[in-house]
């Protein structure tokens, strides 16, 4: 329950919220632009939360709330991970965790013509990026950037991958980069590709090194913010519980690469 | 049957204007997109909520809004004596579409068109008030899908026995027939979503400033049913 009074933006700041509150009263902030993000909606002077979570705001005017969910919701310019279901002549269908299967058109490959079509078999995982995310239609998806190029999209070979929820994904992806992965890297060489939908594909030279990798991305979900300390003493347990001694893997220390 | 002693206890050692304990837990249901299990006392519900999905069934498809389906089940072990009624009884269909209409009225359906979101709501125990307790577990199993929602709805019963108003009856003080309401709200919005009059006798006498409300209430809700 809101005691503050709604209207001054940084009563609810980094609070969480729930369906329902309101946050931000538009007739005293005159004059000022505001941008909406996920979880907001206008209700004519009250901006109201549709979805539990993290109240946030990017200085100096966007608003939107982070939360953390199982299902993902398709949106413009993500990065996801997708399995593809079924081909069609047009296009791929690929599992992308959202409501609707999304479509792949089989021509959004760089350099991609009617000769030179790719064969995905079901059950393949690719590495996409979402160009299309209308409510009520399939969202269709692209595995070139901007530009045209390649850039890192395509099929995952090799590897594992694991579901996680929406919220530990970003957080994967937040720059500065995720203190977990970084702790990682410092000892561990491995590959990671991380989608907005909750899906992390991890590849490394020994499968023992992908199990650490992944046990540890998978058990950070409910990890706070705490010391270098505690996180390194965290990770010295998932080691042992994979029967590795942690910062004892004979691999170079670098840095991971995150796409 | 005394329900309140003269002190001013119910039989479960309550006030007359006391609620049950609750609790609430997110995240029981591992393979549901959203699930919480509910406690009202010696009330235990635990709702899962899968979607938005496809619609599996196409003519039930709605291409302006979600389709919002809603299955309530009793479990045998719920209540003292093992009872195996057939899946589809009325007071189960009912209670699934009483569930489904609260919950249609705060979810924000124009969003998610051409979808479908399952409510399942499963009474592990019961001991009164399981129509509430399933609607606020639902509320949160849905917060916990992160489906968008007007306002969390919240539930609870009330009854009157003895010229006592009492606020969420146990299975004792429910099964003694005097007249009970369920009501859900939107706190925020300030707005009721549900009124259900439960039993029908109704005391026309001593009634307190608080009960009188509720009576023109259930008139209200009879004229409405017709």
């Amino acid at each position: 329950m809101a005691k503050e009074q709604p209207g001054s933006p940084a009563s609810f700041v980094d609070q969480l919220v729930v369906p329902g509150d309101v946050v931000l009263d538009l007739s005293n902030m005159a004059n000022q632009t505001i941008k909406l993000g996920s979880g907001l909606r206008q209700e004519s002077d009250a901006i109201s939360v549709t979805k539990a979570g993290k109240f946030r705001l990017s200085k100096p005017n966007k608003y939107w709330v982070e939360s953390s969910q199982k299902r993902y919701v398709p949106c413009l310019g993500d990065s996801i991970l997708g399995i593809v279901v079924d081909s069609k002549a047009d296009n791929f269908l690929v599992d992308i965790k959202g409501p609707a299967l999304a479509f792949l058109p089989v021509l959004a490959f760089e350099g991609g013509t009617r000769r030179n079509i790719p064969k995905f078999e079901a059950g393949t995982l690719l590495y996409v990026r979402v160009v299309k995310a209308n409510p009520g239609m399939n969202a269709e998806l692209s595995c070139t950037d901007a530009s045209g190029k390649a850039a890192e999209f395509g099929p995952l070979k090799d590897g594992y991958m694991f579901e996680c929820s929406t919220g530990l994904s970003r957080t994967l992806l937040s720059s500065p980069p995720c203190p977990v992965l970084e702790a990682l890297g410092k000892k561990i060489s491995f590959e990671v590709a991380v989608g907005l939908n909750g899906r992390v594909w991890v590849n490394a030279a020994s499968p023992s090194t992908v199990i650490i990798t992944a046990n540890a991305i998978m058990k950070s979900e409910s990890l706070s913010v705490q010391s270098d300390l505690n996180l390194y003493a965290w990770m010295e347990d998932i080691c042992s519980s994979c029967g590795v001694v942690y910062g004892d893997t004979q691999t170079p220390a670098i840095q991971p690469s995150i796409w | 049957m005394e329900f309140v002693s003269p002190e001013g206890l119910r039989l479960d050692g309550r006030r007359p204007t006391e609620m049950r304990q609750i609790r609430a837990e997110l995240g029981a249901v591992a393979k549901a997109d959203g699930s919480a299990v509910f406690e009202m006392g010696n009330t235990k519900v635990v709702a899962a909520v899968y979607g938005p999905r496809e619609v599996q069934n196409r003519s039930q498809q709605l291409s302006d809004q979600a389709l919002v389906r809603c299955e309530y089940s009793m479990a045998n072990f719920s209540t003292g004596d093992r009872m195996r009624k057939p899946k589809g009884d009325r007071r189960s269909t009912e209670i699934s579409l009483v569930i489904r209409q609260t919950m249609e009225a705060c979810i924000m359906t124009h969003l998610m068109p051409r979808s479908q979101i399952d409510i399942f709501v499963q009474v592990l125990q019961a001991d009164g008030g399981t129509r509430s307790a399933c609607i606020n577990a639902a509320t949160l199993a849905l917060a916990d899908a992160g489906i968008p929602m007007h306002d969390l709805v919240t539930s609870c019963s009330a009854g009157y026995l003895n010229s006592t108003p009492l606020l969420d009856l146990n299975y004792v003080e429910d099964s003694a027939r005097g007249p009970d309401v369920t009501v859900g709200i939107l706190p925020k919005l300030d707005k009721v979503t549900l009124l259900q009059r439960i039993s029908c006798r109704l005391c026309m006498t001593d009634t307190t400033g608080e009960y009188k409300g509720i009576r023109i209430s259930t008139r209200w809700i009879n004229y409405n049913e017709g």
